[in-house]
Protein backbone atom coordinates (compact mmCIF):
# COMPACT_ATOMS: atom_id res chain seq x y z
CA UNK A 1 0.00 0.00 0.00
CA UNK A 2 0.93 3.64 -0.85
CA UNK A 3 1.01 6.19 1.46
CA UNK A 4 -0.45 8.94 0.41
CA UNK A 5 -1.07 11.41 3.45
CA UNK A 6 -0.01 12.21 7.03
CA UNK A 7 -1.91 10.06 9.72
CA UNK A 8 -2.56 9.59 13.38
CA UNK A 9 -4.25 6.96 15.35
CA UNK A 10 -3.75 6.11 19.22
CA UNK A 11 -3.26 8.09 22.16
CA UNK A 12 -0.33 9.12 24.31
CA UNK A 13 -2.26 7.58 27.71
CA UNK A 14 -0.44 4.79 29.53
CA UNK A 15 -0.73 1.17 27.73
CA UNK A 16 -1.33 2.64 24.14
CA UNK A 17 0.97 3.88 21.42
CA UNK A 18 0.61 7.07 19.14
CA UNK A 19 1.45 6.59 15.62
CA UNK A 20 2.25 8.88 13.30
CA UNK A 21 2.45 8.34 9.07
CA UNK A 22 4.23 10.31 7.04
CA UNK A 23 4.39 10.05 3.00
CA UNK A 24 8.07 10.18 1.64
CA UNK A 25 9.85 10.87 -1.78
CA UNK A 26 10.91 7.69 -2.70
CA UNK A 27 13.48 6.06 -0.51
CA UNK A 28 12.88 3.07 1.84
CA UNK A 29 10.54 2.22 4.47
CA UNK A 30 11.70 4.62 8.00
CA UNK A 31 10.59 3.31 11.23
CA UNK A 32 11.31 5.01 14.09
CA UNK A 33 10.36 3.76 17.64
CA UNK A 34 10.10 5.39 21.04
CA UNK A 35 9.00 3.34 23.92
CA UNK A 36 8.65 3.86 27.56
CA UNK A 37 9.56 0.07 28.13
CA UNK A 38 11.98 0.10 25.39
CA UNK A 39 14.81 -1.39 27.29
CA UNK A 40 12.58 -4.57 28.66
CA UNK A 41 10.29 -5.17 25.19
CA UNK A 42 12.26 -2.68 22.36
CA UNK A 43 12.73 -6.26 20.14
CA UNK A 44 9.35 -7.25 20.51
CA UNK A 45 7.91 -3.96 20.23
CA UNK A 46 10.03 -3.34 16.63
CA UNK A 47 8.79 -6.69 15.27
CA UNK A 48 5.12 -6.13 15.80
CA UNK A 49 5.17 -3.19 13.94
CA UNK A 50 7.79 -4.51 11.14
CA UNK A 51 5.62 -7.63 10.87
CA UNK A 52 2.20 -5.49 10.68
CA UNK A 53 4.19 -2.93 7.99
CA UNK A 54 4.85 -6.29 5.79
CA UNK A 55 1.85 -7.41 6.42
CA UNK A 56 0.33 -4.34 4.73
CA UNK A 57 2.71 -4.17 2.09
CA UNK A 58 4.03 -0.91 3.29
CA UNK A 59 7.46 -0.45 1.55
CA UNK A 60 7.54 3.33 2.02
CA UNK A 61 7.19 6.22 4.35
CA UNK A 62 8.17 7.34 7.49
CA UNK A 63 6.54 5.84 10.46
CA UNK A 64 6.82 7.06 13.82
CA UNK A 65 5.79 4.92 17.10
CA UNK A 66 5.41 6.48 20.07
CA UNK A 67 4.70 3.53 22.57
CA UNK A 68 3.36 3.40 26.04
CA UNK A 69 3.62 0.28 27.11
CA UNK A 70 0.94 -1.39 24.69
CA UNK A 71 0.27 -4.60 24.53
CA UNK A 72 1.01 -6.57 21.04
CA UNK A 73 -2.96 -6.57 19.72
CA UNK A 74 -3.22 -3.03 20.87
CA UNK A 75 -0.08 -1.72 19.08
CA UNK A 76 -1.22 -3.56 15.72
CA UNK A 77 -3.97 -2.24 15.72
CA UNK A 78 -2.82 1.14 15.94
CA UNK A 79 -0.54 0.40 13.05
CA UNK A 80 -3.03 -0.85 11.01
CA UNK A 81 -5.19 2.00 11.63
CA UNK A 82 -2.59 4.40 11.24
CA UNK A 83 -1.59 3.09 8.14
CA UNK A 84 -5.31 2.57 6.23
CA UNK A 85 -5.95 6.53 7.13
CA UNK A 86 -2.76 7.44 5.33
CA UNK A 87 -2.49 5.03 2.15
CA UNK A 88 -4.60 4.85 -1.18
CA UNK A 89 -5.41 1.83 -3.26
CA UNK A 90 -3.24 1.56 -6.37
CA UNK A 91 -5.57 -1.03 -7.94
CA UNK A 92 -8.39 0.96 -7.59
CA UNK A 93 -6.68 4.64 -7.29
CA UNK A 94 -9.35 5.32 -5.04
CA UNK A 95 -8.37 6.74 -1.71
CA UNK A 96 -9.89 5.05 0.40
CA UNK A 97 -8.33 2.16 1.27
CA UNK A 98 -10.31 -0.26 3.28
CA UNK A 99 -12.56 -1.66 0.67
CA UNK A 100 -9.59 -3.71 -0.84
CA UNK A 101 -7.36 -4.65 2.12
CA UNK A 102 -7.47 -8.56 2.18
CA UNK A 103 -8.24 -8.31 6.23
CA UNK A 104 -7.53 -11.54 6.53
CA UNK A 105 -3.90 -10.96 6.74
CA UNK A 106 -4.33 -8.56 9.69
CA UNK B 1 -9.80 11.80 37.88
CA UNK B 2 -8.45 11.99 33.84
CA UNK B 3 -11.81 10.50 32.82
CA UNK B 4 -13.68 13.61 34.67
CA UNK B 5 -11.65 15.79 32.88
CA UNK B 6 -13.96 17.42 30.05
CA UNK B 7 -11.65 18.96 27.02
CA UNK B 8 -13.08 22.07 25.08
CA UNK B 9 -11.77 24.39 22.25
CA UNK B 10 -11.74 27.85 22.15
CA UNK B 11 -11.94 30.02 19.28
CA UNK B 12 -9.95 33.55 19.79
CA UNK B 13 -12.14 36.48 18.98
CA UNK B 14 -15.29 34.66 19.41
CA UNK B 15 -15.42 33.38 22.96
CA UNK B 16 -14.96 36.46 25.19
CA UNK B 17 -15.39 34.86 28.55
CA UNK B 18 -13.70 32.05 27.40
CA UNK B 19 -10.92 33.64 26.74
CA UNK B 20 -10.59 35.96 29.52
CA UNK B 21 -10.29 32.95 31.60
CA UNK B 22 -7.63 31.23 29.80
CA UNK B 23 -6.11 34.50 29.84
CA UNK B 24 -6.04 34.77 33.79
CA UNK B 25 -5.12 30.94 34.06
CA UNK B 26 -1.84 31.52 31.73
CA UNK B 27 -1.52 35.03 33.92
CA UNK B 28 -1.05 33.00 36.69
CA UNK B 29 1.55 30.51 35.30
CA UNK B 30 4.11 33.41 34.01
CA UNK B 31 2.74 33.27 30.32
CA UNK B 32 1.19 35.67 27.77
CA UNK B 33 -1.51 35.17 26.10
CA UNK B 34 -0.28 35.27 22.27
CA UNK B 35 -2.13 37.15 19.83
CA UNK B 36 -1.67 34.98 16.93
CA UNK B 37 -3.18 31.81 18.61
CA UNK B 38 -5.74 29.82 16.19
CA UNK B 39 -7.41 27.69 18.29
CA UNK B 40 -6.92 26.92 22.40
CA UNK B 41 -7.74 23.67 23.72
CA UNK B 42 -8.93 23.75 27.59
CA UNK B 43 -9.29 21.13 30.20
CA UNK B 44 -11.76 21.77 32.72
CA UNK B 45 -12.99 19.24 35.71
CA UNK B 46 -15.95 20.21 37.31
CA UNK B 47 -15.94 23.40 35.64
CA UNK B 48 -12.50 24.34 37.13
CA UNK B 49 -9.93 25.31 34.47
CA UNK B 50 -6.66 22.92 34.92
CA UNK B 51 -5.35 23.42 31.92
CA UNK B 52 -5.13 24.60 28.02
CA UNK B 53 -2.64 24.15 24.90
CA UNK B 54 -3.27 26.22 21.85
CA UNK B 55 -2.01 26.42 18.59
CA UNK B 56 -0.77 28.89 15.77
CA UNK B 57 -0.19 27.36 12.63
CA UNK B 58 2.19 24.51 13.51
CA UNK B 59 3.29 25.73 16.73
CA UNK B 60 2.06 24.91 19.98
CA UNK B 61 1.91 27.32 22.57
CA UNK B 62 0.47 28.79 26.18
CA UNK B 63 1.39 25.37 27.72
CA UNK B 64 0.17 25.45 31.54
CA UNK B 65 -0.77 22.60 33.68
CA UNK B 66 -2.45 23.58 36.77
CA UNK B 67 -0.08 22.65 40.25
CA UNK B 68 -2.44 20.60 41.57
CA UNK B 69 -3.42 18.79 38.53
CA UNK B 70 0.24 18.16 38.19
CA UNK B 71 0.73 14.30 38.18
CA UNK B 72 -2.22 13.23 36.60
CA UNK B 73 -0.53 12.81 33.30
CA UNK B 74 -2.81 15.86 31.80
CA UNK B 75 0.25 17.06 29.58
CA UNK B 76 -0.18 14.05 27.43
CA UNK B 77 -3.97 14.13 27.11
CA UNK B 78 -3.40 17.49 26.17
CA UNK B 79 -0.89 16.70 23.37
CA UNK B 80 -2.33 13.91 21.44
CA UNK B 81 -6.10 15.70 21.80
CA UNK B 82 -3.81 18.54 20.32
CA UNK B 83 -2.39 16.49 17.84
CA UNK B 84 -5.49 15.31 16.29
CA UNK B 85 -7.13 19.06 16.31
CA UNK B 86 -3.80 20.32 14.37
CA UNK B 87 -3.60 16.83 12.15
CA UNK B 88 -7.51 18.20 11.10
CA UNK B 89 -6.05 21.59 10.46
CA UNK B 90 -3.47 20.44 8.11
CA UNK B 91 -0.76 20.49 10.42
CA UNK B 92 1.06 17.22 10.84
CA UNK B 93 4.47 18.55 11.36
CA UNK B 94 4.31 20.69 14.76
CA UNK B 95 6.82 22.37 17.20
CA UNK B 96 6.56 23.37 20.93
CA UNK B 97 9.19 26.21 22.77
CA UNK B 98 9.96 25.61 25.92
CA UNK B 99 11.56 26.29 28.97
CA UNK B 100 14.47 23.59 29.25
CA UNK B 101 13.68 21.86 32.50
CA UNK B 102 10.37 21.26 30.59
CA UNK B 103 12.27 19.03 27.86
CA UNK B 104 11.55 15.76 29.36
CA UNK B 105 7.86 16.44 29.54
CA UNK B 106 7.59 17.20 26.05
CA UNK B 107 10.10 14.38 25.12
CA UNK B 108 7.31 11.78 27.04
CA UNK B 109 5.18 13.02 24.44
CA UNK B 110 6.72 12.31 21.54
CA UNK B 111 8.71 15.59 20.82
CA UNK B 112 12.43 15.83 19.96
CA UNK B 113 14.61 19.01 20.64
CA UNK B 114 15.74 20.66 17.77
CA UNK B 115 18.35 22.75 19.61
CA UNK B 116 18.38 24.61 22.79
CA UNK B 117 19.61 28.10 23.76
CA UNK B 118 21.04 28.03 27.22
CA UNK B 119 19.23 28.40 30.37
CA UNK B 120 16.19 30.12 27.85
CA UNK B 121 14.42 28.33 26.03
CA UNK B 122 14.23 24.77 23.77
CA UNK B 123 12.92 24.20 20.61
CA UNK B 124 11.25 21.04 19.79
CA UNK B 125 9.19 19.27 16.91
CA UNK B 126 7.25 16.35 16.95
CA UNK B 127 9.50 14.07 14.51
CA UNK B 128 12.61 11.84 15.25
CA UNK B 129 13.74 12.29 11.56
CA UNK B 130 12.42 16.48 11.10
CA UNK B 131 15.83 18.06 11.20
CA UNK B 132 17.79 15.14 10.86
CA UNK B 133 15.80 13.88 7.66
CA UNK B 134 16.58 17.36 6.12
CA UNK B 135 20.50 18.00 7.16
CA UNK B 136 21.03 14.37 5.43
CA UNK B 137 19.27 15.30 2.68
CA UNK B 138 21.75 18.39 2.77
CA UNK B 139 24.87 16.67 3.19
CA UNK B 140 24.03 15.75 -0.93
CA UNK B 141 24.71 19.47 -1.88
CA UNK B 142 28.29 19.23 0.57
CA UNK B 143 31.18 20.50 -1.36
CA UNK B 144 34.73 19.86 0.39
CA UNK B 145 36.19 23.24 -0.09
CA UNK B 146 38.25 25.87 2.32
CA UNK B 147 35.99 28.50 2.95
CA UNK B 148 32.27 27.31 1.98
CA UNK B 149 29.92 30.51 2.46
CA UNK B 150 26.27 30.74 3.01
CA UNK B 151 23.58 33.55 2.07
CA UNK B 152 19.70 33.37 3.45
CA UNK B 153 17.42 35.94 1.58
CA UNK B 154 14.05 36.61 1.43
CA UNK B 155 14.64 38.41 -1.61
CA UNK B 156 11.06 39.70 -1.85
CA UNK B 157 11.83 40.61 -4.68
CA UNK B 158 15.16 39.85 -5.94
CA UNK B 159 17.23 42.71 -6.34
CA UNK B 160 20.58 44.22 -8.05
CA UNK B 161 21.64 44.48 -4.47
CA UNK B 162 20.66 40.76 -3.63
CA UNK B 163 22.88 40.29 -6.83
CA UNK B 164 26.13 42.19 -5.68
CA UNK B 165 25.44 40.78 -2.11
CA UNK B 166 25.93 37.36 -3.98
CA UNK B 167 28.53 38.17 -5.84
CA UNK B 168 30.71 39.85 -3.23
CA UNK B 169 30.34 36.22 -1.20
CA UNK B 170 30.97 33.95 -4.17
CA UNK B 171 34.54 35.83 -5.18
CA UNK B 172 35.10 35.67 -1.11
CA UNK B 173 34.70 32.16 -0.66
CA UNK B 174 35.09 28.59 -3.00
CA UNK B 175 31.55 27.52 -3.32
CA UNK B 176 28.35 29.54 -2.19
CA UNK B 177 24.93 28.01 -0.74
CA UNK B 178 21.85 30.13 -1.23
CA UNK B 179 19.12 30.02 1.02
CA UNK B 180 15.77 31.44 -0.46
CA UNK B 181 13.15 32.12 2.60
CA UNK B 182 10.06 29.37 2.26
CA UNK B 183 7.75 31.01 4.14
CA UNK B 184 4.90 32.48 2.42
CA UNK B 185 3.99 35.64 4.85
CA UNK B 186 6.00 37.90 2.44
CA UNK B 187 4.40 40.26 -0.94
CA UNK B 188 5.75 37.95 -3.10
CA UNK B 189 5.02 34.17 -3.00
CA UNK B 190 7.56 31.73 -2.37
CA UNK B 191 7.75 30.23 -5.96
CA UNK B 192 8.21 33.31 -7.39
CA UNK B 193 11.05 34.42 -5.07
CA UNK B 194 12.42 31.14 -5.31
CA UNK B 195 12.43 31.44 -9.27
CA UNK B 196 13.47 34.70 -9.55
CA UNK B 197 16.85 34.39 -7.33
CA UNK B 198 17.75 30.95 -9.59
CA UNK B 199 17.14 32.96 -12.76
CA UNK B 200 19.28 36.09 -11.49
CA UNK B 201 21.96 33.94 -10.20
CA UNK B 202 21.95 32.44 -14.13
CA UNK B 203 23.04 35.13 -15.42
CA UNK B 204 25.77 36.17 -13.26
CA UNK B 205 29.48 34.91 -14.36
CA UNK B 206 29.96 32.88 -10.55
CA UNK B 207 26.68 30.61 -11.03
CA UNK B 208 29.13 27.49 -11.07
CA UNK B 209 30.06 27.92 -7.51
CA UNK B 210 26.49 29.11 -6.04
CA UNK B 211 23.75 26.54 -5.11
CA UNK B 212 20.29 27.85 -4.51
CA UNK B 213 18.70 26.27 -2.16
CA UNK B 214 14.56 26.25 -1.68
CA UNK B 215 14.36 27.21 2.13
CA UNK B 216 12.41 24.98 4.98
CA UNK B 217 10.97 25.88 8.29
CA UNK B 218 14.16 25.24 9.26
CA UNK B 219 15.61 28.73 8.31
CA UNK B 220 13.96 31.61 8.81
CA UNK B 221 10.32 30.53 9.02
CA UNK B 222 7.41 31.34 11.15
CA UNK B 223 8.73 28.29 13.51
CA UNK B 224 12.40 29.55 14.21
CA UNK B 225 12.01 33.20 13.86
CA UNK B 226 7.78 33.96 14.52
CA UNK B 227 8.56 38.15 15.22
CA UNK B 228 10.45 38.04 11.91
CA UNK B 229 7.47 38.66 10.09
CA UNK B 230 5.58 40.70 12.24
CA UNK B 231 8.48 43.38 12.18
CA UNK B 232 6.32 45.83 11.71
CA UNK B 233 5.96 45.63 15.11
CA UNK B 234 9.56 46.77 15.82
CA UNK B 235 9.86 44.02 17.97
CA UNK B 236 12.86 41.69 18.10
CA UNK B 237 12.52 38.95 20.46
CA UNK B 238 16.49 37.63 21.61
CA UNK B 239 15.45 34.60 22.05
CA UNK B 240 13.73 33.86 18.52
CA UNK B 241 16.84 34.85 16.51
CA UNK B 242 19.20 32.89 18.94
CA UNK B 243 16.67 29.86 18.20
CA UNK B 244 17.17 30.27 14.47
CA UNK B 245 20.85 31.18 14.55
CA UNK B 246 21.44 28.14 16.62
CA UNK B 247 19.98 25.90 14.33
CA UNK B 248 21.90 27.32 11.40
CA UNK B 249 25.15 26.87 13.30
CA UNK B 250 23.68 23.66 15.19
CA UNK B 251 22.35 21.93 11.85
CA UNK B 252 22.49 23.12 8.77
CA UNK B 253 26.05 24.64 8.72
CA UNK B 254 27.55 20.88 9.95
CA UNK B 255 25.78 19.64 7.62
CA UNK B 256 27.42 21.71 4.59
CA UNK B 257 30.30 22.44 6.13
CA UNK B 258 29.72 26.06 5.84
CA UNK B 259 32.53 28.07 7.67
CA UNK B 260 31.16 31.65 6.57
CA UNK B 261 27.97 33.52 6.48
CA UNK B 262 27.06 36.38 4.50
CA UNK B 263 24.76 39.54 4.88
CA UNK B 264 23.74 42.85 3.61
CA UNK B 265 24.76 45.61 5.97
CA UNK B 266 21.36 47.02 6.57
CA UNK B 267 20.71 50.74 7.12
CA UNK B 268 16.66 51.12 6.93
CA UNK B 269 15.03 48.16 8.85
CA UNK B 270 15.54 47.99 12.21
CA UNK B 271 14.67 43.93 12.99
CA UNK B 272 16.94 43.00 10.40
CA UNK B 273 19.91 45.20 11.69
CA UNK B 274 19.04 43.60 14.79
CA UNK B 275 19.08 40.03 13.26
CA UNK B 276 23.08 41.24 11.77
CA UNK B 277 23.93 42.11 15.09
CA UNK B 278 22.63 38.88 16.96
CA UNK B 279 24.16 36.91 13.98
CA UNK B 280 27.44 37.71 15.18
CA UNK B 281 26.56 37.06 18.55
CA UNK B 282 25.29 33.42 18.16
CA UNK B 283 27.06 32.49 14.80
CA UNK B 284 30.58 33.57 16.01
CA UNK B 285 30.23 33.39 20.07
CA UNK B 286 32.87 30.72 21.33
CA UNK B 287 31.84 30.67 25.20
CA UNK B 288 29.62 28.15 24.37
CA UNK B 289 29.14 24.68 25.90
CA UNK B 290 31.34 22.43 24.23
CA UNK B 291 28.70 19.98 22.70
CA UNK B 292 27.72 23.04 20.25
CA UNK B 293 29.06 23.31 16.85
CA UNK B 294 32.02 25.36 15.47
CA UNK B 295 31.59 28.92 15.29
CA UNK B 296 30.51 30.50 11.72
CA UNK B 297 32.33 33.69 10.67
CA UNK B 298 30.28 36.57 10.35
CA UNK B 299 30.89 39.01 6.97
CA UNK B 300 29.03 41.75 6.64
CA UNK B 301 28.47 43.52 2.96
CA UNK B 302 27.98 46.48 2.48
CA UNK B 303 25.04 47.52 0.21
CA UNK B 304 25.18 48.57 -3.10
CA UNK B 305 23.74 52.18 -4.02
CA UNK B 306 21.50 52.57 -6.84
CA UNK B 307 23.44 55.22 -8.54
CA UNK B 308 26.98 56.07 -9.04
CA UNK B 309 26.47 59.80 -7.59
CA UNK B 310 27.86 59.81 -3.92
CA UNK B 311 24.72 59.96 -1.67
CA UNK B 312 22.70 58.29 -3.75
CA UNK B 313 20.16 55.53 -1.71
CA UNK B 314 21.16 51.48 -1.25
CA UNK B 315 18.87 49.62 -3.29
CA UNK B 316 16.49 47.60 -0.79
CA UNK B 317 13.72 45.29 -1.94
CA UNK B 318 11.08 47.79 0.22
CA UNK B 319 11.83 50.45 -2.20
CA UNK B 320 11.27 48.10 -5.24
CA UNK B 321 7.72 47.56 -3.67
CA UNK B 322 7.13 51.01 -2.91
CA UNK B 323 8.32 52.03 -6.48
CA UNK B 324 5.93 48.92 -8.14
CA UNK B 325 2.63 49.96 -6.15
CA UNK B 326 3.68 53.59 -7.73
CA UNK B 327 3.65 51.96 -10.86
CA UNK B 328 7.00 53.89 -11.54
CA UNK B 329 8.72 51.18 -13.58
CA UNK B 330 11.26 53.37 -15.00
CA UNK B 331 12.68 54.49 -11.90
CA UNK B 332 12.56 50.47 -10.84
CA UNK B 333 14.06 49.27 -14.01
CA UNK B 334 18.15 49.84 -12.94
CA UNK B 335 17.35 48.38 -9.43
CA UNK B 336 16.25 45.05 -10.26
CA UNK B 337 18.14 42.46 -12.60
CA UNK B 338 16.39 41.64 -16.16
CA UNK B 339 14.27 38.53 -15.26
CA UNK B 340 13.22 39.89 -11.91
CA UNK B 341 11.97 43.42 -13.75
CA UNK B 342 10.30 40.84 -16.62
CA UNK B 343 8.03 38.96 -14.13
CA UNK B 344 7.68 42.21 -11.96
CA UNK B 345 6.25 43.87 -15.58
CA UNK B 346 4.48 41.32 -16.67
CA UNK B 347 2.70 39.75 -13.68
CA UNK B 348 3.02 42.60 -10.60
CA UNK B 349 2.57 46.07 -12.51
CA UNK B 350 -0.61 48.17 -11.49
CA UNK B 351 -2.15 47.70 -15.20
CA UNK B 352 -1.17 44.17 -15.12
CA UNK B 353 -3.92 41.33 -14.43
CA UNK B 354 -4.83 40.01 -12.11
CA UNK B 355 -3.19 41.82 -8.87
CA UNK B 356 -1.53 39.38 -6.53
CA UNK B 357 -3.32 38.69 -2.85
CA UNK B 358 -1.11 40.81 -0.77
CA UNK B 359 -0.09 39.58 2.25
CA UNK B 360 -0.58 42.27 5.80
CA UNK B 361 3.26 41.72 6.76
CA UNK B 362 6.15 42.48 4.27
CA UNK B 363 9.64 41.98 5.42
CA UNK B 364 12.10 43.60 3.44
Amino acid sequence: MRIVRDSLAGTLESSDALVRVSPTDGGERDVSINSSVMAQFGTQITEVVQDTLDKMGVSQGQIVVEDKGALDCTLRARVQAAVLRACADEATGTTDASTSVDWSLL
Amino acid sequence: MLEEIDLSTVTPGVDHTEMDAVAQFLASHDLDLDGDLDIILVARHFGELIGCAALAGGIVKCVAVAQHAQGLNLLPHLMTELSYIAHARGHAHLFVYTKPRYQDLFTSCGFHPIVAVPDQVVMMENTPRGIRGYTEDLRNYRRIRDKVGAVVLNANPFTKGHQHLLREAARDCDYLHVFVVAEDASYFPFTDRLALVRAGVAEMSERDHIHVHPGTTYVVSKATFPSYFLKDSGLVDMCATAVDLLIFREHIAPALGVTHRYVGTEPFCRVTRQYNTDMHYWLERRDLPPSFAAPVQVVEIPRVAAGDEPGSQAISATNVRRLLELGDLDQLRPLVPDPTFALLAAKYAPDAPPPPQRASTRPC
